[in-house]
């Protein structure tokens, strides 16, 4: 299809003297599993709200799956924002038939749909228990399902996995990812740069209310320029003296860690090790992460000190 | 949608299914809770309950005055014996208090205490006994004698009524006596009149002045009650979602307006539920009465005939109520959606509840005097008009041109309020912790 699933042109929002979001423009393909990065603050969930009109924007324009006017695909987009919650006093087979009900389905096609997916979760038996009742977990299970019920054509996910169980993050995942199977979008937003490199296709990465990066993940680490070799080896590591070729050198005890020069080729590297006569029991050129390309992006963008702050918390993952 | 526009457009059937669904849910939840049974039967049975328990502190205070005992301090040295022979005709133990009336005021209290008694009578010196043939000339005593009771304990107006209605006979005997008139029973010299009205409706109908400001008095309990009611639960269900950060997922489901205008249906279909048995409670009260209970009515002189209540009158009063309800359940939806807890709401319900008192407030004066300037202009303001127009109805004969600016008025706010309301509730309904002050809640309508 040619018109993407979300287009962002010009997008400008700011609550009184704080800039939220800057002239972001921002394309979703059909079909992709797309990453909104950046840390916390940085503007994701203000994005999220724009594009379901949850918020209006300053200025620039919002297409979603094909439409200027949200309220012709609202029922075709399932949302699960970062801080979840539900109704606690209703029966949960009843709270699924009402959100289901909220996304344009008929009462009864929502009472079959949620009756499958308790079933797949385990929990036909509790249909008709007060959602309360629950654990947290199975909470977090039936807001997912809540989620997908009407199985929209885009799943917009606002930091999905913080909070969760490591049981639940992988049920997430895979209800994701069937959901994207039978071809639905799925654009989700994380600080946690990790989920994103095993999940996403397409990442854009936001700091300090710009985009900074935006692509496929493979387009991105090719296009950073950056190379590294893990060097394990036997002997003076004197073919390592080399400038022009080696910039950085960084050693890890069993081996070392060398950061090429730009441009320059790491076959020429190996060559100058086996003249040198040293012994290479180890040679292998690693991938830059989405993370260490962020900060060096983050950085070089020449950003404020306050959105450098926020680059020091992302440093530490997991920190949800 | 560009900008901060979009919204407004698509499907603008108020009632339209997402719409249908809130409003099944907020309806469902509530009337299926025993908070509903509770409520709904919970509170007649309170009110017939502190109304009997009123009734009964009452009664049961009356007995206490057959053990007072009585002590008649006659200053003017010519009634005693009358004002003991009528406080004993009345069950009241007296007797004179024999020496005590030579003793000046302040040393009564006193003597009280060192004597059997229980009170002291005091009759004044001068009784004004002559009468002339010549009306207002009575001199000082036109107002006629004082009396003054010195008690041990507290004297409830039961009792002082007997004992000022028995010196009253025995003034009147000893008036008599002095006229040269003897053998007349005082008390049926005494015997008054009252009145009651019968309001003519121009239909040509009777009906009992009474018993129609007490019904008027009612219906202004009743809306005073149901607004305040159930405004709160609109506000409680917008700050459970706010809260419970449930809000968000339904934004992105439907638009704001519609969320509020189905949570005010809902829990208005809640309270018309509630009226229902109410009225049906009622209703079936009054067939009773009507069959079994209909000489126990007017024995007690309420005559059922003038008791028909126009349906044009119900069916008024239902259409203010409703679209009283529909005015103010806007108005505290936007102004629970500025709050993310309880505890803040009562502030920022402050304003909307004060536009309920004052109309209740005016309503007891308007009750007693329907047709006056006030009352009339109070009957058409929109925030007043469902309540005051109400009680009038019952109580006046409200021309139809006031009703038709009343209602006119009315509509026009109801559209106001929820405009503004929603722009409120847009806004305030994803904001969390401090309360916006009122500049901003000016820029949150005016930029919605």
């Amino acid at each position: 299809m040619d018109t993407p699933a979300i287009r962002l042109s010009g997008i400008r929002k700011s609550f009184g003297h704080n800039l939220a979001v800057r002239d972001l423009d921002l394309t979703v393909p059909y079909g992709s599993i797309y990453g909104l990065l950046g840390p916390n603050g940085a503007g994701k969930t203000t994005i999220i709200r724009i594009i379901l009109d949850i918020l209006g924007a300053d200025a620039g324009d919002v297409q979603v799956l094909g439409r200027d006017d949200l309220e012709e695909v609202r029922s075709r987009i399932g949302y699960l924002p970062e801080e979840r919650g539900l109704y606690q006093k209703m029966k949960v087979v009843e709270l699924l038939e009402f959100f289901g009900e909220l996304k344009g389905m008929r009462r009864k096609e929502a009472r079959q749909e949620a009756l499958i997916g308790l079933e797949r979760l385990g929990l036909a038996d509790r249909a008709d228990e007060k959602l309360e009742t629950y654990s947290k977990g199975m909470q977090q299970k039936v807001q997912f399902l809540s989620t997908i019920l009407h199985r929209p054509d885009l799943l917009i996910l606002d930091e999905p996995f913080s909070g969760l169980d490591p049981l639940n993050v992988d049920l997430l995942k895979r209800m994701v990812l069937e959901r994207q199977r039978e071809g639905a979008t799925i654009l989700f937003s994380t600080h946690m740069i990790e989920d994103a490199e095993r999940l996403c296709e397409r990442v854009c990465m936001i700091a300090g209310a710009t985009m900074v990066l935006d692509g496929t993940v493979a387009d991105v680490k090719a296009a950073s320029g950056r190379q590294e070799v893990a060097i394990a080896f036997e002997g003076s590591g004197s073919f390592l003296d080399a400038p022009g070729l080696v910039e950085r050198v960084s050693d890890h005890g069993q081996y070392v860690e060398v950061r090429l020069s730009d441009g320059a080729d790491p076959q020429d590297l190996l060559r100058r090790a086996v003249a040198d006569g040293t012994r290479v029991s180890r040679f292998e050129l690693i991938e830059p992460s989405l993370r260490e390309i962020f900060i060096e992006k983050a950085t070089k963008a020449g950003l404020e000190a306050e959105s450098e702050e926020e680059v020091d918390v992302w440093a530490e993952p997991g920190a949800a | 949608m560009g900008g901060a526009g979009g919204g407004m457009s698509g499907s603008l059937n108020p009632l339209n299914a997402k719409v249908m669904a809130i409003v099944r849910r907020e309806y469902l939840q509530r009337v299926r809770s025993k908070w509903f049974l509770l409520a709904t039967f919970g509170i007649p049975l309170l009110m017939v309950g502190l109304g009997a328990m009123s009734g009964f502190l009452i009664t049961r205070g009356g007995e206490e005055t057959l053990t007072f005992s009585t002590g008649v301090v006659d200053r003017s040295g010519e009634v005693s014996q009358l004002v003991v022979a009528e406080l004993l005709r009345d069950s009241l133990l007296a007797s004179e208090a024999v020496g005590v009336a030579a003793f000046p005021d302040d040393s009564l209290p006193g003597r009280l205490v060192a004597s059997d008694f229980d009170v002291f009578l005091v009759i004044p010196p001068e009784l004004g006994l002559e009468v002339t043939d010549q009306p207002g000339v009575g001199g000082e005593y036109e107002e006629g004698p004082e009396l003054e009771l010195v008690a041990r304990m507290n004297v409830n107006s039961g009792t002082r009524r007997t004992i000022r209605v028995a010196v009253n006979r025995a003034l009147v005997k000893a008036r008599l006596e002095r006229a040269g008139v003897e053998g007349l029973d005082p008390e049926a010299l005494l015997r008054g009149s009252s009145l009651s009205v019968v309001n003519v409706t121009e239909q040509g109908e009777a009906r009992s002045q009474e018993v129609f400001q007490a019904i008027s008095f009612i219906i202004s309990f009743l809306f005073y009650m149901v607004l305040i009611f159930y405004g709160q639960m609109i506000v409680r269900s917008v700050i459970e979602e706010k809260s419970s950060n449930i809000v968000e997922v339904m934004m992105s489901s439907l638009r704001p307006w519609e969320l509020m205008l189905g949570k005010i249906v809902g829990v208005g279909a809640v309270g018309l539920t509630q009226l229902a048995i109410w009225a049906a409670v009622v209703a079936t009260g009054i067939l009773y009465g009507l069959t079994a209970g209909a000489a126990a009515l007017s024995e007690a002189g309420v005559d059922l005939s003038q008791l028909t209540i126009p349906v044009s009158t119900i069916i008024l009063v239902l259409t203010f109520l409703v679209l009283g309800y529909l005015l103010y359940s806007g108005l505290f939806a936007g102004a629970g959606a500025t709050v993310s807890n309880e505890h803040d709401a009562q502030q920022a319900l402050f304003p909307v509840i004060i536009l309920i008192v004052i109309p209740f407030v005016a309503a007891q004066g308007i009750i007693e005097n329907p047709n006056t300037g006030w009352a009339i202009i109070l009957s058409l303001v929109p925030f007043f008009s469902p309540l005051i127009m109400s009680s009038r109805l019952f109580v006046a004969v409200v021309p139809a041109w006031q009703l038709a600016v009343a209602l006119v008025l009315l509509l026009l706010f109801i559209f106001l309020a929820a405009w503004v309301a929603g722009r409120i509730y847009r806004v305030g309904i994803l904001m969390k912790g401090k309360r916006p002050n009122l500049p901003e809640l000016v820029r949150w309508v005016r930029h919605g």
